[in-house]
C-alpha cells in the first residue's frame, strides 16, 4: 500500500511540467519523455520500490524511517499553519485530545475517590445500592451512543451547548481559550456521566475489602477519627490495587476516543483518525496507528515501573 | 420448592431482571426467524419498497405526548385506489375517467408533502393526464398535466426507473412494452410552474414558497385552510385499451409508525426487528468461540509449565499488549467489510484474556494433592485435566461467557458506527452509522438514535446482569 503512494507521488512530482528548466532543452517530446523516465528509474531505485520487500534496501529504510519518527505527508489534511507532514499534525491535535481526556479522567478519579470512600462507610444505604446498579448498566451502554443523546438533550432540544464542539475562532485570536473551554463542556460532562460510576464502584469495593482488615481496627481502638482512618489510611493501602485500575483505564481511552471525538467533532487525535479513515488517507492512517501504539506500549511500561515503585512486594520476574 | 424459587431470585435481582430481558430478545428474535421472510429482509437496502412511507417521521405516540400542548402532527395516510370516487364520461373520441380522493385536513401545521404514484396500461394513442386539487373555499388548482407522448420512444427502463423515487423528477417510465409507472413528487418543478400560475389570487408573494405551502394556504394570509380537499386525478384516453391500473395518494405525514422512520423512509421498528437475530448471533459466537479457546489454551499452557507454557504465555501477551480497536480499524480497511471476517477479527483478540485467567486458575489448582496422587495413580495427562481441572473451572467459564456478549456486541457496533459493518445485514450498529452520517442528532431525529442505542444497551446490560449473578453464584459456591 505504501509503495504505490510512493510511486505515485515520485510519478506525479516528476511529471512533465513546463517550468521544469531541465526539459526546456530539448527539441522533441521523445527526448523529454526520455529524461523523465530516467529521473524516475533513478528514484524508484534509490527507494528500492522495485525490488521485492525482503530487499536489505527496503528493509533498512522501512527501519530507519521507523526509528526516526520520520511518517512521512498526508495527502488530504492540513494543519493551520498549511504543512502536509503526518508529525506536525499528530502534534497540533494530540494537545486537544490530551486537554479533553485529561481534565476528564482528574475529574472522575478525584470524584471516585473521595465519593467512594464516602460510600464504603455507609454499606447497604440506598446511594450505594444505586451506584452499583449504575456501574453495572453503564458498562453495556455504548459511550458514542450516550454522546449521542446528550447532544439531542442539550443542543436540540434545551439549546444550551453547541451541537459541535469545534471551537469557531482560530488558534490564534484572543478569544480562543475560552471558546475552547465553552465548546469542550459538553464532552466533558458526558465523558464524567459516562464513567464515574464504575470507578466509584471500585474504589468503594477495594476500600471496603482493606476496612476488613485488622489493622483498621487497632487505629479504631487507638482512637483515631473515624473520617481519619477512611482517607488516609484506607485510601493508602488501596493505592496499588487503585493504580491498576487507573493505568488501564487511561490506556483504554486512547481507544474510545475516536468516536466520542468524532461525534462532538471535537479536534483531537480521534477525530483526526476517523477523517483519515473515512479518506481513505494511508500516510495519515498508518502513522496515526503506529503513535498510538506506541503512546500505549510506553503508558504500560511506565505504569509497570510505577507499580514496582509502589508497591514493594510486586517483583518483576514472577509469574 | 416455590419457596427456594423465590428465595433464589430475590437473592439475585439482578440475574432475573437480565433473564427477563434475555427472554425478551429472544421471543423479538424468534419472531424476526419465523414472521420476516428472507425477501423482506433484503428489502431493507431497496429504496422502491419504502416509497410509501414519510421521510424521518416521529413514532406514532408522539402524539399522545404532544396533547397536552395542543400541538399535533400531522398523520400519514395512505389512499388507495378503492378509496377513490371514479366518474367516467364517455364520449365519441374520448373517455374521461375522474378518480376523486378526499382528505380532510384539520392541522395548526402545513403537511410535508403528498405524492402520487400511478401506472396506467397504454392502448394505441398515449392519453393525457391531469390533477387538479379542489379546496375547501371552492378554488380549484390544476397542478399538474402531461400527455404521456414522449414515453413511447424510452425503451430501457432501467436507468429512469431510479428516477422515478428522486424527488424532483416526475418522469414517466416504461416498465414493459405497453405499461407506464410514474410518480408525482408535490416538490417537483412541473407542480411548482403549474402553482405559479395562480399567484394573483393570493395576497402574499408565493413564488419562493413550496407547493403544499402554496396549496393548502389561505389566500389572504399564509397560513393553513382547514377542511375538506378533493385531489382529483383525471385521465383523458383516446382509446379503449387505456385502463389505469394502480393509482394511490400519499400524503406524507410527520408521525408514522411504531418507532419512526429514517431519512431513507425506512421503518426503525423493522429495522430493529432484523437487527435483533444478528446482534446475538454475533454476541453468542465471539463470546462463545473465544471462551472455549481460552479455556483449552490457559489450562494447557498452565498445566505443561516451562518451556512450553512459558511461551505460550508470552504469546498470550503479545495479544494483551496491543490496542486491538486501531488494529481492527487498520485490518478492516485493507480486507473489507465481510460479517465472518469481523466475527473472526473479534474472537482472535477475544481469547487472550481468558486464556490468562484460565491460566492462572490452572497453575493454582495443579498443585493441589488430589492431581499429585492421580498423577501418581498413572492417569494420563489429558485425563486428569478434563476430570478433575476443567469441572472447578466450568462455572467461571460461563461467567466469563455471559461478560464476554456484550464485549462483542459492543465491539461490533462500534465498527459498524465506524462504516466497517456488512452492508448486507442492518445491524443496529449501521443503523446509527446512518442516522450520524445523516446529522440525525443535530437535526433532532431522536426516534432514529434512541431505538437502535436502547436495543444494544439492553442486551449488553442482560448479559452484564447475567454474568454478574452468575459470578456471585460461583463465589458462593466456591466458598462451600
Amino acid at each position: 500500500m505504501m509503495d504505490q503512494v510512493r510511486l505515485q507521488a515520485i510519478n506525479s512530482v516528476s511529471g512533465p511540467s513546463l517550468e521544469n528548466p531541465q526539459l526546456q532543452q530539448f527539441k522533441t517530446n521523445e527526448e523529454r519523455q526520455k529524461l523523465i523516465n530516467q529521473q524516475i528509474k533513478i528514484q524508484s531505485q534509490s527507494l528500492g520500490l522495485d525490488e521485492p520487500w525482503y530487499s536489505p534496501k527496503k528493509l533498512f529504510n522501512g527501519i530507519y524511517k521507523i526509528l526516526t519518527l520520520n511518517l512521512g505527508n498526508s495527502r488530504f489534511f492540513t494543519t493551520y499553519n498549511g504543512s502536509n507532514s503526518v508529525n506536525e499534525l499528530i502534534l497540533e491535535k494530540l494537545p486537544n485530545t490530551i486537554l479533553l481526556f485529561t481534565t476528564s479522567s482528574i475529574t472522575i478519579i478525584l470524584i471516585g475517590l473521595f465519593y467512594g470512600t464516602y460510600l464504603a462507610s455507609k454499606e447497604g444505604s440506598l446511594p450505594e445500592k444505586f451506584i452499583s446498579g449504575l456501574a453495572a448498566t453503564s458498562r453495556g451502554v455504548p459511550d458514542w451512543w450516550f454522546s449521542m443523546i446528550m447532544i439531542v438533550v442539550f443542543s436540540f432540544f434545551l439549546h444550551i451547548f453547541p451541537s459541535r464542539a469545534t471551537p469557531l475562532s482560530s488558534p490564534n485570536e484572543p478569544g480562543y481559550v475560552l471558546d475552547l473551554l465553552y465548546h469542550m463542556t459538553l464532552p466533558f460532562i458526558t465523558l464524567v456521566i459516562i464513567g464515574f460510576s464504575p470507578f466509584v464502584y471500585y474504589v468503594k469495593y477495594i476500600v471496603l475489602r482493606i476496612l476488613d482488615e485488622d489493622f483498621i481496627k487497632t487505629l479504631r481502638i487507638m482512637g483515631i477519627p473515624k473520617k481519619n482512618i477512611l482517607y488516609v489510611h484506607a485510601l493508602k493501602n488501596a493505592g496499588p490495587q487503585l493504580s491498576t485500575i487507573l493505568g488501564l483505564g487511561i490506556t483504554a481511552s486512547l481507544s474510545g476516543s475516536l468516536l466520542v471525538e468524532q461525534i462532538f467533532d471535537w479536534p483531537g487525535m480521534g477525530n483526526l483518525f476517523y477523517n483519515a479513515i473515512t479518506q481513505n488517507d494511508s500516510p495519515l492512517i498508518i502513522g496515526l496507528g503506529y503513535i498510538s501504539v506506541l503512546i500505549y506500549l510506553l503508558t504500560r511500561l511506565i505504569l509497570d515501573v510505577c507499580f514496582t515503585y509502589f508497591d514493594p512486594r510486586i517483583k518483576s520476574g514472577e509469574t | 420448592m416455590a419457596i427456594k424459587l423465590i428465595k433464589l431470585i430475590k437473592e439475585n435481582k439482578g440475574g432475573f431482571i437480565g433473564a427477563l430481558l434475555l427472554f425478551f430478545l429472544m421471543i423479538m428474535t424468534c419472531y424476526a426467524l419465523l414472521f420476516v421472510s428472507t425477501q423482506s429482509r433484503l428489502q431493507w437496502n431497496d429504496p422502491i419498497f419504502w416509497s410509501d412511507n414519510p421521510k424521518t417521521a416521529a413514532p406514532e405516540w408522539f402524539n399522545i405526548i404532544l396533547k397536552p400542548f395542543g400541538y399535533q402532527l400531522p398523520e400519514h395516510k395512505i389512499f388507495l385506489q378503492k378509496d377513490a370516487i371514479v366518474n367516467t364520461l364517455n364520449d365519441i373520441d374520448f373517455k374521461l375517467e375522474n378518480n376523486t380522493f378526499s382528505y380532510q385536513f384539520d392541522y395548526n401545521e402545513f403537511p410535508s408533502s403528498f405524492d402520487i404514484p400511478y401506472t396506467i396500461t397504454l392502448g394505441e394513442i398515449p392519453p393525457i393526464l391531469e390533477i387538479y386539487v379542489k379546496r375547501p373555499d371552492n378554488l380549484e388548482f390544476k397542478i399538474y398535466s402531461n400527455s404521456l407522448e414522449s414515453v413511447n420512444s424510452l425503451q430501457n427502463s432501467e436507468d429512469s426507473s431510479a428516477n422515478s423515487v428522486n424527488d424532483n423528477i416526475t418522469a414517466p417510465t416504461l416498465i414493459n412494452s405497453n405499461t407506464v409507472s410514474g410518480r408525482v413528487f408535490s416538490s417537483s418543478q412541473e407542480v411548482r410552474n403549474s402553482l405559479s400560475e395562480y399567484s394573483n389570487i393570493f395576497k402574499f408573494p408565493i413564488s419562493g414558497l413550496s407547493s403544499e405551502k402554496i396549496i393548502y394556504s389561505q389566500t389572504d394570509s399564509n397560513t393553513p385552510l382547514k377542511g375538506e380537499y378533493e385531489f382529483i386525478f383525471s385521465v383523458y384516453s383516446f382509446d379503449s385499451d387505456t385502463i389505469l391500473q394502480n393509482l394511490k395518494l400519499v400524503i406524507q405525514g410527520k408521525v408514522f409508525g411504531l418507532l419512526g422512520t429514517d431519512e431513507f423512509r425506512r421503518d426503525v421498528f423493522f429495522g430493529i426487528l432484523i437487527g435483533t437475530p444478528v446482534a446475538l448471533f454475533i454476541g453468542i459466537t465471539v463470546a462463545l468461540s473465544s471462551s472455549f479457546i481460552g479455556l483449552f489454551y490457559g489450562l494447557y499452557s498452565g498445566y505443561t509449565g516451562k518451556k512450553a507454557g512459558t511461551f505460550m504465555l508470552t504469546i498470550i501477551d503479545i495479544f494483551i499488549s496491543l490496542p486491538t480497536f486501531i488494529i481492527f480499524i487498520i485490518i478492516s480497511i485493507h480486507f473489507g467489510r465481510n460479517l465472518l471476517f469481523l466475527i473472526g477479527l473479534f474472537i482472535l483478540f477475544g481469547w487472550p484474556g481468558v486464556a490468562l485467567l484460565n491460566r492462572t486458575f490452572s497453575i493454582q489448582i495443579k498443585n493441589y494433592p488430589y492431581i499429585e496422587a492421580s498423577k501418581l495413580m498413572g492417569e494420563s495427562d489429558f485425563k486428569i485435566v478434563l476430570r478433575h481441572i476443567v469441572p472447578q473451572l466450568l462455572p467461571f467459564t460461563l461467567a466469563n461467557f455471559a461478560l464476554s456478549v456484550p464485549i462483542a456486541i459492543l465491539g461490533e457496533s462500534a465498527l459498524s458506527f465506524l462504516g466497517f459493518g456488512d452492508p448486507s445485514f442492518p445491524t443496529w450498529g449501521q443503523m446509527l452509522q446512518e442516522a450520524h452520517a445523516s446529522s440525525a442528532e443535530t437535526l433532532g431525529y431522536w426516534w432514529w438514535i434512541v431505538s437502535p442505542g436502547l436495543m444494544i444497551s439492553i442486551t449488553s446490560i442482560a448479559f452484564i446482569l447475567i454474568g454478574r449473578s452468575l459470578e456471585n453464584l460461583v463465589k458462593i459456591g466456591k466458598r462451600r
